[in-house]
């Protein structure tokens, strides 16, 4: 027979894994966009290609909040 | 064999991740950090190799370190010419930046040396640790920068005209004024980002690196070199990044003391441009 009350473990662990996962959406999504535009920007103008060192700057803009949900693995206790 | 017992030794323990710096000892009551320690020794090596390098420059550059330091300034210079407009303004501001850049990119990679971590030890913690990777020190820094930055729009445009690129608007629209604190507020969100933004790469650099060294086992190094090189390209570009942050903020802040003057010789070139096209047509 099983009974659910006998089930033990750490919910934080399925917690760390959730957050995790749903953490780099957003900054996935943000960081795809800006590839995916720079891109297309050099596609339609090669010259473009200069303001790649830009292109990095805003990256980092978006992938503190990547950073943020990595760190939290580690202050979640 | 041999190989094996080397990283089996350093691999042993386990991951141990830190996060904070660890305290060595106290003079009279002032904690004494293993990041500290690191962050004198790199500020020593900068003082140092700058100097040697600043009395040997000379008009043709005769390689060696010279040529890199020569390198990485004028990279800086080019880029403050590029955010503030002249090269009057890049070599006015140029020092403290390059100077920046230089400090957060050596103590950036020297975290990636032997020896930084839990290699050498003093009563039980790890002896040395990258400067970068503690939010203490990348705090210092950003709060340094961004009181620095707001010194510079002092100094370009005076305090109530500084003043009121944070309340601009009429003065009577109580509208201004939420949209003033909001923008004060502002200054604090980028000095946070900034900070935060240094030490999560650099430190969760390192714990990655901690993680595959554990993971691999025997072949440690054979997991780690891919991360490794990682992090050689993010340690230049996390100095890259901030140094090009701060200089955007201050372009920001210069810029808008002359907004006034820009729209007149707007106002200008659109008649200008207008009278050459009625005249032409």
């Amino acid at each position: 027979m099983l009974y659910l009350s006998e089930i033990t473990g750490s919910l934080d662990i399925l917690g760390k894994g959730v957050m995790m996962g749903f953490g780099m959406i957003g900054p996935g999504i943000g960081v795809g966009l800006i590839g995916a535009s720079f891109m297309n920007a050099v596609g339609r103008n090669p010259e473009a290609a200069k303001y790649l060192g830009q292109i990095l700057v805003f990256v980092a803009v978006v992938e503190l909040m990547a950073l943020l949900v990595f760190a939290s693995l580690f202050i979640i206790k | 064999m041999a190989y094996g017992a080397f990283t089996n030794f350093a691999v042993e323990a386990g991951p141990t991740v830190h996060i904070k710096p660890q305290t060595l000892f106290d003079i009279n009551g002032w904690p004494i950090t293993n990041s500290m320690i690191f962050a004198w020794i790199c500020s020593f090596i900068i003082v140092v190799v700058l100097i040697r390098v600043a009395r040997r420059m000379t008009l043709r550059p005769k390689g060696g370190l010279t040529q890199f330091v020569e390198a990485g300034s004028e990279f800086i210079s080019n880029l403050l010419e590029g955010a503030l407009g002249s090269k009057e303004k890049a070599l006015k501001y140029g020092p403290y930046f390059a100077t920046m850049f230089f400090f957060i990119a050596l103590s950036n990679l020297l975290g990636l040396m032997p020896g930084v971590g839990e290699a050498l030890v003093y009563h039980d913690q790890p002896f040395l640790r990258a400067f970068t990777a503690d939010l203490n020190a990348t705090l210092a820094i950003s709060v340094v920068s961004l009181s620095l930055v707001q010194y510079f729009a002092i100094r370009e445009s005076g305090f109530i005209k500084h003043l009121r690129h944070y309340f601009a608007g009429k003065l009577w629209n109580p509208l201004t004024y939420f949209v003033g604190i909001y923008e004060v507020f502002g200054e604090f969100i980028r000095l946070f980002s900034l900070a935060l933004r240094l030490f999560l790469n650099i430190a969760i650099g390192e714990i990655i690196i901690t993680v595959f060294a554990y993971l691999g086992k025997n072949v440690a190094p054979l997991t780690d070199l891919p991360f490794l090189i990682l992090e050689l390209g993010v340690c230049l570009l996390q100095a890259y990044i901030f140094v090009m942050l701060s200089v955007t903020y201050l372009s920001l802040a210069i810029k808008h003391s002359d907004d006034s003057h820009e729209d007149k010789e707007d106002v200008k070139f659109d008649s200008l441009t207008e009278m050459a096209v009625s005249s032409s047509s």
